[in-house]
């Protein structure tokens, strides 16, 4: 007898660890139910410690409405993409859906799975709001931009100090080469580099694309071999930390920047907000500035890449109404205001939103910086369409032979041309 | 490994009187307890892999994003498949990793554990050490022999510069070195457990075969492959069952340690059924091909049964 109880036990305890378990790994962190009679909002987000602007929204929009209890789902930033495809195979009724990139975005809407928002859309200042165009599937939209990140340069003003030379204004690709060059230094563990290009293909073929036109989604690559030659040419003269080991340590562009072993680091406005936090907690000791993206020749309108981030509604949402009302908030005002005071660029971009920006302490408040951060012309990161996907894998296949140098950058571009061109457009 | 075991004495089956209808009842509720016991993991079993399993042979057959209706497009996705030059690198990739991964672990497992099968003090020490990289996290594991294998600054590169080799291989970052270095780290995590599994069969061998082997004048190497390899047949065969199950199936590592790249040269068919799947969406696609690497595994270990079983006749 007291055997079968025990076994009852031991059999219950199992299945209640084992649907705790499954609950838990995607279920809303704050628990079911609205509080105190408070609508529920769910959102799913990434990296809710690592990415402060989640709290930033949330708190700010909960303040202005006392009725709404936001409940973040938080997911892997890594597994984002692959995570919320499988939450909503599952029919999940998740209200609001983080866009993390455009090209998630597009797979989501082309799909159905995201309600029909230009409504929303269409009440914000839409003149001033960056990347929108981005959100556009046949004259409709099916999210509202509230960040936006673009492409600068950052440098590490006491390195280039040290080398005597000028800090980086509006360079050509030439000049930066050669910038770079004059800044590496060092042997083995006090190597200093005098550049840094993270593994990421678009640090090569987003900015050439960007700069000069071309299509990454076209079939003909032909306009990456310049942009190829400057960081493959940096990489042989140790002038850059070679992409075999970048890629194989995965290295961080952060390390890079913040214990001073790169002078130089093409990256993507999401890190001023890191870096201000890690100069405030101590971590980073040096003085640092923010310039323009260099350019493919003198006196050239400065123009870089970026892409929006958004927000979406999910089609099985529960609280629809209640959702669009936040998106039309985030995209707004409201939210610019509540992710600008923590160095989170917002999409919409006013003089007030930019004064606001540059109000957050920490942040490098010379002419050159405040340039860097008005680009005359942002291009999107990668056109969207159907076959982006495709070609985006194929492009970063090739990427990497190039970079490790086993394909000459003649023979990546006509292989990427050969098979974007037979395998995807044909 | 034979069926003579599950046959029973026809005995059992005759009798009706009524003491063995008493022995039919208890047995039948033997039974019924037996699969009690085995129901709830069943259950599981049943709702979170046979049934998948099935529903993934069906949608194999069919195009599906996993939001849409499915819809049947016959023998389509077997045509992509089979036209697509990204699948024949990754069966390829697949089945270049199995030819490496597979006979090094088995002999490397086997010398291992023939080495660490004595009395020694402090044995204990050596056998938990061999065995620690395969209760490891292979993110961990990954990482490590990532920095291991760096081209210029690694100490395996390192190593092999100072003993004069003038260009060392350039390992992860190489489409040629790439394979390799992932078969060197999965043969140095995985062969501890197989030893393990090689201890327990010498352990079961008699010593007294060996002394036998040794009056009648056998050397070492006579005793090794009269003696030693007759004996643990049956857990060599377990072990390349389960080996090469495992080698097709490879998808940790590859994933965290090269994530297929450089290029192609390391993408592996789990991989790509992923990337299809969870990635792009084509879940039809991606069961298609998962549908194949089943094939696969089934038709090789049903070809290591025979042969087995002629050996043991």
């Amino acid at each position: 007898m007291k055997r079968n109880v025990l076994a009852a036990a031991a059999v219950a305890a199992t299945a209640v660890l084992a649907l705790t378990g499954c609950g838990g790994a995607a279920g809303p962190a704050e628990g079911g139910g609205g509080e105190d009679g408070k609508t529920p909002l769910t959102v799913s987000v990434w990296n809710y410690e690592g990415t402060p602007e989640f709290k930033a929204l949330f708190d700010a929009y909960e303040e202005e409405n006392p009725d709404i209890d936001i409940q973040h789902i938080d997911i892997l930033a890594d597994d984002y993409a692959e995570k919320v495809t499988t939450m909503l195979a599952g029919g999940d009724t998740t209200d609001v859906l983080t866009m993390k990139s455009p090209m998630e975005y597009a797979r989501y809407a082309s799909r159905g799975q995201l309600q029909d928002v230009s409504d929303v859309v269409g009440q914000l200042d839409t003149e001033n709001t960056a990347n929108l165009d981005a959100y556009e599937v046949d004259g409709k939209y099916f999210a509202a931009p509230y960040r936006q990140d673009f492409w600068l340069l950052y440098y590490n003003k006491d390195l280039f100090d040290a080398a005597g030379v000028e800090y980086p204004e509006n360079l050509t690709w030439d000049e930066y080469a050669e910038a770079a060059k004059s800044l590496a230094s060092g042997e083995g563990g006090n190597k200093v580099y005098g550049a840094y290009h993270h593994y990421w293909r678009s640090v090569v073929q987003a900015i050439a694309s960007a700069q000069t036109g071309g299509d990454l989604i076209g079939g003909e690559y032909d306009f990456l071999a310049d942009q190829y030659q400057t960081v493959v040419d940096l990489q042989k003269e140790g002038a850059a930390l070679d992409w075999a080991t970048a890629m194989s340590q995965q290295t961080g562009y952060r390390t890079m920047f913040e214990t001073q072993q790169a002078a130089m680091v093409p990256m993507g406005t999401w890190y001023i907000a890191p870096l201000v936090a890690a100069q405030e907690a101590g971590e980073v000791d040096f003085n640092w500035g923010l310039a323009p993206m260099p350019q493919i020749s003198d006196g050239e309108d400065i123009t870089t890449f970026g892409s929006p981030t958004g927000f979406a509604v999910n089609k099985n949402a529960e609280h629809s109404e209640e959702a669009k009302a936040f998106l039309a908030w985030a995209a707004g005002d409201g939210g610019a205001a509540a992710i600008a005071e923590i160095g989170v660029v917002p999409a919409l971009q006013t003089d007030t939103v930019t004064e606001a920006y540059f109000q957050l302490e920490g942040l490098p408040a010379d002419d050159l910086s405040k340039e860097a951060f008005t680009p005359e012309e942002t291009k999107l990161e990668m056109p969207i369409s159907d076959v982006t996907s495709d070609i985006d894998a194929i492009l970063a296949e090739e990427h990497e032979l190039i970079m490790v140098g086993e394909k000459t950058i003649e023979q990546g571009i006509a292989d990427m041309t050969k098979r974007v061109q037979g395998e995807v457009l044909n | 490994m034979t069926t003579q075991t599950l046959k029973r004495p026809k005995a059992s089956r005759t009798g009706t009187s009524p003491r063995s209808q008493g022995n039919r009842k208890q047995a039948r509720r033997t039974t019924l307890i037996g699969w009690t016991f085995i129901l709830p993991n069943f259950l599981g079993f049943l709702a979170f892999t046979l049934i998948p399993v099935f529903a993934a042979f069906a949608l194999a057959f069919m195009e599906w994003n996993s939001f849409s209706t499915p819809e049947w497009i016959g023998l389509r996705n077997f045509q992509e498949m089979f036209g697509s030059e990204t699948f024949w690198i990754a069966l390829m990739n697949t089945v270049g990793y199995t030819i490496g991964h597979v006979p090094l672990t088995l002999g490397l497992a086997l010398l291992l554990a023939m080495l660490l099968n004595r009395k020694l003090k402090g044995i204990g020490f050596f056998r938990v050490a061999i065995f620690f990289p395969y209760i490891t996290s292979l993110v961990a594991v990954a990482v490590v022999w990532n920095m291991l294998f760096n081209p210029t600054t690694g100490p395996i590169n390192q190593l092999l510069e100072a003993i004069g080799i003038a260009n060392p291989p350039g390992w992860t970052s190489s489409s040629d070195w790439a394979m390799p270095a992932v078969i060197i780290t999965s043969v140095w995590r995985d062969m501890g457990y197989y030893m393990i599994l090689f201890l327990a069969g010498l352990q079961a061998i008699p010593n007294e075969l060996y002394e036998a082997a040794e009056v009648d004048g056998a050397n070492a190497w006579q005793r090794f492959w009269n003696v030693t390899v007759p004996g643990l047949r049956p857990t060599t065969f377990f072990v390349l069952v389960m080996l090469t199950v495992s080698s097709f199936k490879v998808f940790d590592l590859i994933v965290v340690m090269t994530d297929g790249g450089p290029g192609r040269s390391t993408t592996v068919l789990s991989q790509l059924i992923y990337q299809e799947g969870i990635t792009e969406g084509n879940f039809g696609y991606s069961s298609a091909i998962s549908l194949v690497l089943f094939l696969i595994v089934l038709t090789v270990t049903v070809v290591q049964f025979k042969l087995q079983q002629r050996k043991e006749r």
